[in-house]
């Protein structure tokens, strides 16, 4: 499945959690009029699935692979079971839900308060973190639909950034020239969900766990399957 | 003079949902507490040394930026407890509580409160539960900020107050209003206005008052119904 693979719709019922390893996934809030607006980004630092150890079957917004890549994803039941168990793994969770929703919130206040550009450049700092590479797969038609603005808005945007040479667009990639330069243009909210994400996760991310279900139990990492179908 | 909190009513709805041995457990752990307008329950990354279950009342949670940069990022009242972070894992909170109408709340320290949530699996049900609830939310109120129009968030916003202060009449004043819906004062004086020229709400001297509940509902976003029916 290519870039705009729908993972869940909104309202679907979800059968596993997924963990992605070297995708990542876009959380899009529909709006009743079918306007959308990305909430969170989840990519290998993450998980898709939260509501499934919230106490819930169906997922709130519409998770699409923003870039291709695979997943290990794990059963509902076997995730509820392994949750219920406590320990790290249970931890480990609370933590990330700790973090989405201060990724959340960030967006709810960066929406209401920052420029377009500076949203556009929160956006592509968070993504750059989750990419091998100085480079990303997107239209502005994508971005736009992210960020919940016109495209030409994006277009804009993106044209001033090119000017100061801190990203490259062309034919459909943006290539991240000058990370610093984009730090400097962007508002304060990527520092705050980054230092978040530290302040709850970097510790466990730093000793570098060689399995990322390697502390859960050895007959449902039996059943945890690498998912390739992002690909 | 410590209030015997024993010997007072408990509206909680977490709490009251509780089965009878856990409660009969944390009640003599229970302080009550009154919330006074204006009054901050807990301050971004400072250690949260009580858990408050409100029973009556308005907690408003808010994003911050910088400095004196507050924007409500969505309401707690006795559905609920805050902040959340002891129980996702980390002693503070990247968010603001402050109580936007008066009323009780029962609150326990921290370290009872985590001896709790390991003694109660009901306990950490409804806490999660309520966790998934405020990020639905958080994410209707991020597209809300990106989407709707001041008035129709005003609407909102006095619907969802007042539904949970039980009362069509409550006290606020525009800079919190302003604060509340992150826009200029300007701006709220005159959606405010205009709702009352329609003779929808009344405003005088930092009461509001409304007059003509269908015609507020028919005012607001679409958010609004959401929320209320995820409630």
């Amino acid at each position: 499945m290519p870039l705009g693979t729908v993972l869940y719709e909104s309202g679907d019922k979800m059968s596993h959690v997924y963990f992605p390893t070297t995708a990542i996934i876009s959380l899009l809030y529909i709006m009743e009029n079918g306007g959308t607006a990305e909430i969170g980004i989840a990519g290998n630092n993450g998980l898709i699935g939260m509501a499934l150890y919230m106490g819930g079957e169906t997922t709130s917004s519409r998770a699409i692979v923003q870039r291709g890549g695979d997943a290990v994803r794990m059963k509902a039941a076997d995730l509820r079971a392994e949750f219920a168990r406590g320990g790290l793994f249970q931890d480990l969770l609370l933590r990330y839900t700790q973090s989405l929703m201060t990724q959340i919130s960030q967006t709810a206040v960066c929406n209401r308060l920052h420029t377009i550009q500076q949203q556009l450049c929160r956006w592509l700092l968070i993504n750059h973190d989750q990419l091998p590479a100085d480079k990303l797969v997107m239209t502005h038609d994508l971005i736009a639909n992210m960020l919940g603005v016109r495209r030409e808005g994006v277009s804009q945007a993106a044209g001033r950034l090119q000017e100061l040479g801190v990203i490259k667009y062309s034919r459909g990639t943006i290539y991240i020239v000058d990370r610093k330069g984009i730090e400097s243009v962007a508002c304060e909210c990527y520092q705050v969900v980054s230092n978040e994400y530290d302040r709850l996760l970097g510790e466990y991310m730093r000793k570098n766990l060689p399995d990322p279900i390697a502390h859960i139990s050895a007959s449902v990492r039996q059943r945890t399957v690498k998912e390739k179908a992002f690909t | 003079m410590p209030f015997d909190a024993r010997s007072d009513l408990l509206a909680n709805k977490i709490l009251t949902a509780l089965p009878a041995a856990d409660l009969e457990r944390i009640r003599p752990k229970l302080e009550r507490f009154e919330m006074t307008f204006g009054a901050i329950l807990n301050t971004p990354n400072q250690i949260a040394e009580h858990i408050y279950f409100p029973d009556s009342g308005i907690i408003s949670l808010l994003g911050t930026l910088g400095e004196g940069s507050n924007l409500e990022i969505s309401i707690v009242s006795s559905e609920g407890a805050i902040p959340l972070c002891p129980f996702l894992g980390t002693p503070s909170s990247p968010v603001r509580s402050l109580v936007q109408g008066d009323g009780i709340a029962h609150r326990i320290k921290t370290a009872d409160f985590l001896d709790e949530c390991r003694a109660s699996p009901e306990l950490t049900r409804m806490l999660l539960h309520f966790t998934r609830s405020l990020m639905l939310q958080i994410s209707q109120c991020a597209v809300c900020f990106r989407f709707h129009k001041i008035e129709e968030r005003l609407a909102r916003w006095l619907l969802m107050s007042a539904d949970r202060m039980e009362s069509n009449e409550f006290l606020t004043t525009q800079k919190t209003l302003s604060h509340m819906l992150g826009v200029r004062r300007e701006g709220v004086t005159k959606a405010a206005s205009h709702l009352q020229k329609l003779e929808i709400i009344k405003y005088s001297r930092g009461r509001i008052q409304i007059l003509d509940r269908p015609q507020l509902e028919a005012a607001s976003c679409a958010c609004y119904a959401i929320l209320a029916k995820q409630m």
